[in-house]
């Protein structure tokens, strides 16, 4: 998992020479290369110590001129630079285009989508410098674009990965008790049949019965243990299996119902659609007692007076009732009433 | 000999029948008629292969639904030999019936063993002989062919084009070498003759690898159907070939063959490009529709095929980042450069698919699924190039395998990553291993696509372990003892030396000089008084190369040297076969001989020392499995924590059958008679591990010998083999007439008869009684009914 602690001679000589000052791996095994993102020229240690140790300077590479920094220079992961050139692209490019493929509604979209990122990549990595740069603008244009869902889904990858990882840790975790149990289990079994024995031995030093039939009495007993405490054993722990593999799950799909629900936000009228069916309510009506005095006068409103409150009460008032009809609901409620009194009755018969 | 099982009626091909081989069939047809698996273990030389073969053609001719039989073997003299004993049944069979019937039999091997074209046949490698074919006979060079264009094919291969596709070669029994001649005369290659006649045929034989590696058995073995009957012969090892079909090693060196493949790979694209982009464009444009139209075009020559691809990935679109060839190439590309960084590690580190790709997705941005699509979409780049000279493809080819089995299996599979060869190495030379650990993953497609599955083998105990292992269900297991006129096999466990001391080839003292001097007098000892051949097996080379050195010090080779010729396995092939031929000769002209050899090495499997080949067979050492192996401990580890099977289980369960096999060498028939000597201690405790019919045939007095005793048994022994032995004494007893087997029969029938009646006159009482109780029951209620009442 880590990184190559002690790098080892490469097949290709060239591989193993600073190309500044021409130092040999060969001669000196704790050489060690070190290459800057900006260029992704190769030097030794030691160069990048002498050369930039004093502030940044230029790349001492014929004809690269880059500025660079020592605090660039890192080891690089990858025997081949252009491999490692491209993955730090990939990394640029992939914070930025993070959807998933949960986002997407068909799965054509999602490779499509995916195939026009591997275009830009290559376009950043392999194209000339014109292509590269309208790549550069693209990738900073969908970034402004889209700042909010890359937080999203960057947070999303995030949770999945934790979620991922604690999985593991529970399953190694379990892994590793059903070992101890395993092991407790056969140290346990090795007690007992040398208790058998010991027992057996006893009995044959001290009593005078037959030492054949002890023998065999013996025998037996130390194989019905064996194997009872083998089938004894095979059940409780598969158990235990399940259960560990059920928690795991469990907390799988725990995150996810309460995500959703977290978001929605709290109605206190339980879902009903408040706005009126029957009428449209507009922001202004003509009204004679109200555009006296109330309207535009700062002394009617201060105190909190608002004119579309009371324009929708007014048309509320008006309107209530208006779909109630009174027979046809009472006609509805006798019913069932009705029903529940034959019930009743039926139930009174019974005692 | 004719003579019925129940309503089926069988010709078997000798006049005379061993009782085990009958209950064998009869066996067999249950569990035909069941539509199940099947685990039977049937002692070694007692013609396993023809009782097979003649049950089931019986079977197939019989009943309406001509069901085909695949049988598997391990080697291509097995294959060979179950071919000659298919084609004397039929002989047989047309004799008696008095005409021929509408049948067709075929084996199938490598190309390897096939070919005829006088360039490719020359090869050495099967892999080169494969690559080199398939440029011959690829779809697209018959097209350029066809185009007018120059290009080498294979006559052998086209000729067989202008034959009707489904009569290649006439009805009959075709041994591979009758094929070979009939492919030479008719100029069409057997082996295509062979691979597409498979549906037309009633039995196919050929090697477990085309049914087991998925690799292989997805291209050959497709189209057949659900009802075949399929036998695995010899499966005493099949765990390990399943699990060997799936695991893959990958070295420095082959991750820089398959860069060079990719750099390859590329060029080729961009030649494409310039010059013929228009194919390029056809494939993307299949792609973008899934791997499955892509899949239509695929001939029976794809450059591999995927690796158990499950059918969901199969209809799927290709993900949209590999769609593109250059963007393939690039995936790959970078892929190997993360394994070869990851080969520059020089720790040991093991470690699961998952594991492995959380940490590639974070340092090369390689998403799980177009990983798994790596194997099929390099095959349809392949195709779309018109590669030739694929061979120089194969580790490229390597490496996207490894890459789509690592993407599709998350459990039962571990990388294990080994930086150095031995403990003690100082160059590094670093291993990827990728290993299967669970055989049930190999084998599980066959069990659920066939109905009936039948394992068998002559050393195949416990045979409980088989379905555990494999993660299957039997409708009958079972183990038959050996019918012996007279005891023809002498087995015995020695437990130490004439001084008494304990002989074990344990850790502790297997070098003690105590104890390699007792082995030595075993071995001078039985040298002595064995009559020609003598084999001798021991747990591992090292060990062997050890203790042989140890006796050479000791003189007791000079000794034995007095009384045979002795030779030795060595693990390369050229110089064991030599050794086995000089061997062969110095047995045959009285000379005598002792061979040397390893219980888990190539003599130990599939070479037979019948009669004066090997009269004692000598077990130094119980054969476990080098313990200290890392993927032998993940295994053992993925065996206790899956399927509840302790290590020390496994390892003794392994160890007792690869002992089993080396006796079974020396047994090869009923007039052969031979010893078996198991010299170790530990061999005391094991012996219930042996298959039934040598258990059985260890005597309670012969288990904790010590040399002398061993020596006076094995003395007696061979004084009694010595005496003349009519084959009149083995009828009726071992071997059955035709009136022996109807007596047989007859009194089975009675027998069952009289259970039947038992069961029913117990049926009847117990009936009886139970309606007496049913009545109390009743009367009680009835009464405190009544009390009740009285109570109200
Ligand atoms: S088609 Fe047959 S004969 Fe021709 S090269 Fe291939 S295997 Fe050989
Ligand atoms: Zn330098
Ligand atoms: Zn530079």
């Amino acid at each position: 998992m880590s990184r190559p602690s002690k790098p080892s001679l490469t097949d290709n000589p060239l591989d193993d020479i600073c190309p500044v000052c021409k130092s040999n791996r060969y001669l000196n095994p704790s050489l060690q290369f070190l290459i800057n993102p900006e260029c992704y020229h190769k030097m030794c240690s030691t160069c990048v110590d002498r050369i930039f140790t004093s502030g940044p300077t230029c790349c001492p590479v014929p004809r690269c001129g880059k500025t660079l920094r020592k605090r660039g220079f890192h080891q690089a992961f990858f025997g081949d630079l252009k491999i490692e050139e491209e993955c730090d692209i990939r990394k640029r490019v992939g914070d930025v285009f993070n959807r998933r493929q949960e986002d997407f509604e068909t799965l054509r979209h999602w490779n499509d989508y995916l195939q026009d990122v591997e275009d830009l990549v290559f376009d950043l990595v392999k194209g000339s410098a014109k292509t590269k740069r309208r790549a550069e603008e693209t990738l900073e244009e969908y970034r402004v674009k889209n700042l909010a869902v890359i937080e999203e889904n960057k947070k999303a990858g995030q949770e999945a990965a934790s979620l991922e990882r604690q999985r593991e840790k529970a399953e190694r975790e379990a892994a590793k008790q059903r070992r101890l149990a395993m092991a407790r289990e056969e140290e346990e079994e090795k007690m007992d049949v040398e208790k058998m024995k010991r027992s057996a031995l006893d009995r044959l030093a001290n009593s005078n019965e037959d030492a054949n039939a002890i023998a065999r009495q013996a025998q037996k007993g130390i194989l019905k243990k064996t194997s009872a405490r083998r089938t004894l054993t095979d059940a409780p722990t598969n158990e235990s299996t399940t259960s560990v593999r059920d928690s795991g799950l469990s907390i799988r799909g725990l995150k996810k119902k309460v995500a959703p629900v977290v978001e929605k936000e709290y109605d206190p009228f339980g879902g009903i659609d408040l706005t009126p069916t029957r009428y449209i309510l507009q922001d202004h009506y003509e009204n004679d007692y109200l555009a006296g005095f109330v309207k535009g006068q700062p002394t009617a409103m201060t105190g909190g007076y608002s004119l579309h409150e009371y324009y929708g009460r007014s048309m509320l008032e008006a309107f209530s009732g208006l779909g109630v009809f009174i027979e046809d609901e009472i006609a509805s409620r006798n019913q069932p009433a009705a029903m529940a009194t034959i019930k009743a009755e039926a139930r009174d018969d019974v005692f | 000999m004719k003579f019925n099982i129940e309503d089926l009626p069988i010709l078997f091909p000798y006049p005379r029948i061993y009782p085990e081989q009958y209950a064998y069939m009869c066996d067999l047809k249950k569990t035909l008629d069941a539509g199940g698996h099947c685990v039977l273990e049937m002692p070694s030389g007692t013609g396993k292969t023809v009782s097979l073969l003649s049950l089931i053609v019986a079977y197939q001719q019989y009943y309406p639904e001509h069901r085909k039989l695949i049988y598997c073997s391990r080697t291509m003299s097995e294959i060979e030999k179950a071919l000659a004993e298919l084609k004397a049944l039929m002989k047989y069979r047309e004799e008696q019936l008095g005409y021929k019937e509408d049948f067709r039999g075929l084996g199938l091997t490598s190309r390897k063993n096939l070919c005829l074209h006088p360039l490719v046949k020359r090869e050495k490698s099967g892999a080169v002989v494969d690559a080199r074919c398939r440029s011959l006979t690829a779809g697209f060079v018959k097209e350029k062919k066809d185009r007018g264009e120059d290009v080498p094919v294979c006559i052998y291969h086209d000729n067989l084009d202008h034959l009707e596709p489904h009569n290649l070669i006439p009805n009959g029994v075709w041994t591979l070498d009758g094929i070979m001649r009939y492919g030479e005369e008719h100029k069409q290659c057997p082996y295509f003759t062979s691979r597409r006649m498979m549906s037309f045929c009633n039995v196919i034989i050929y090697s477990y690898h085309y049914l087991l590696d998925p690799k292989i058995a997805e291209r050959v073995s497709k189209e057949l159907s659900k009802d075949c009957i399929v036998v695995f012969d010899e499966a005493h090892n099949i765990d390990n070939v399943c699990i060997e079909s799936l695991s893959t090693d990958i070295t420095e060196d082959s991750l820089r063959k398959a860069t060079r493949g990719a750099q390859n790979l590329e060029s080729k694209i961009s030649e494409m490009k310039d010059n013929d982009s228009e194919k390029l464009m056809n494939e993307y444009a299949k792609l973008v529709e899934g791997l499955r139209d892509a899949d239509e075009a695929r001939q029976e020559d794809a450059f591999m095929s995927n690796p158990a691809l499950p059918d969901d990935l199969l209809n799927e679109a290709v993900p949209g980042n590999i769609r593109r060839a250059e963007h393939f190439v690039a995936f790959l590309k970078r892929f190997i450069e993360y394994l070869k960084t990851r080969m520059k590690v020089r720790q040991v580190i093991s470690e699961t698919p998952l594991s492995f790709l959380a940490h590639l997705k974070e340092y090369t941005f390689i998403e799980k699924k177009p990983l798994r699509f790596c194997a099929e979409r390099l095959t349809s780049l392949v195709r779309t190039l018109e590669l030739t000279n694929i061979e120089d493809y194969q580790p490229l080819q390597e490496v996207a395998t490894f890459a789509t089995l690592v993407a599709t299996y998350e459990k039962g599979f571990l990388l294990i990553l080994e930086p150095y060869e031995s403990d003690t190495a100082e160059v590094p030379n670093p291993v990827l291993h990728f290993t299967c650990l669970d055989a049930a993953i190999a084998i599980k497609p066959v069990f659920d696509r066939f109905s009936s599955v039948i394992i068998t083998s002559g050393t195949i105990s416990p045979l409980e372990m088989y379905p555990k292992m494999l993660g299957f269900e039997t409708v009958v297991q079972e183990s038959y003892s050996m019918t012996l006129a007279r005891r023809s096999f002498l087995p015995m466990i020695v437990t130490r030396g004439s001084d008494q001391v304990p002989v074990s080839s344990g850790f502790a003292v297997r070098n003690e000089p105590s104890v390699v001097r007792n082995y030595g007098n075993l071995l001078t000892e039985f040298s002595k008084l064995t009559p020609d051949g003598m084999v001798v097996f021991f747990p591992s080379y090292l060990y062997m190369e050890s203790i042989i050195s140890m006796w050479q010090g000791m003189g007791i080779l000079d000794e034995v040297w007095k009384y045979k010729l002795i030779l030795v396995e060595t693990p390369d092939a050229q110089e064991t076969s030599l050794a086995l031929e000089t061997y062969r000769t110095a047995c045959c002209n009285g000379r005598g001989a002792i061979l040397l050899c390893v219980a888990r090495g190539k003599v130990s499997e599939g070479i037979d020392f019948d009669h004066q080949y090997g009269r004692t067979v000598l077990c130094i050492g119980v054969p476990f499995q080098y313990t200290e192996s890392r993927i032998l401990k993940a295994r053992l580890e993925f065996l206790r924590e899956t399927y509840r099977i302790r290590e020390n289980d496994f390892l003794s369960f392994d160890a007792m059958r690869h002992a089993a096999q080396c006796l079974g060498r020396v047994l090869r028939g009923k007039d052969d008679y031979g010893i078996m000597v198991l010299a170790d201690k530990r061999f005391l405790k094991k012996r219930n591990q042996l298959p039934k019919w040598i258990n059985q045939a260890i005597l309670e007095s012969e288990v904790n010998l010590s040399t002398d005793m061993a020596v006076g048994s094995a003395k007696k022994f061979l004084r009694g083999m010595a005496q003349p032995f009519k084959n009149v004494d083995q009828e009726g007893i071992s071997t059955w007439s035709l009136a022996d087997l109807e007596k047989h029969k007859e009194k089975q029938d009675e027998e069952n008869i009289r259970a039947l009646q038992e069961a029913q006159r117990e049926a009847m009482e117990g009936g009886a009684i139970q309606r007496e109780v049913d009545m109390d029951e009743f009367d009680d209620d009835e009464a405190e009914a009544g009390m009740m009442e009285l109570d109200g």
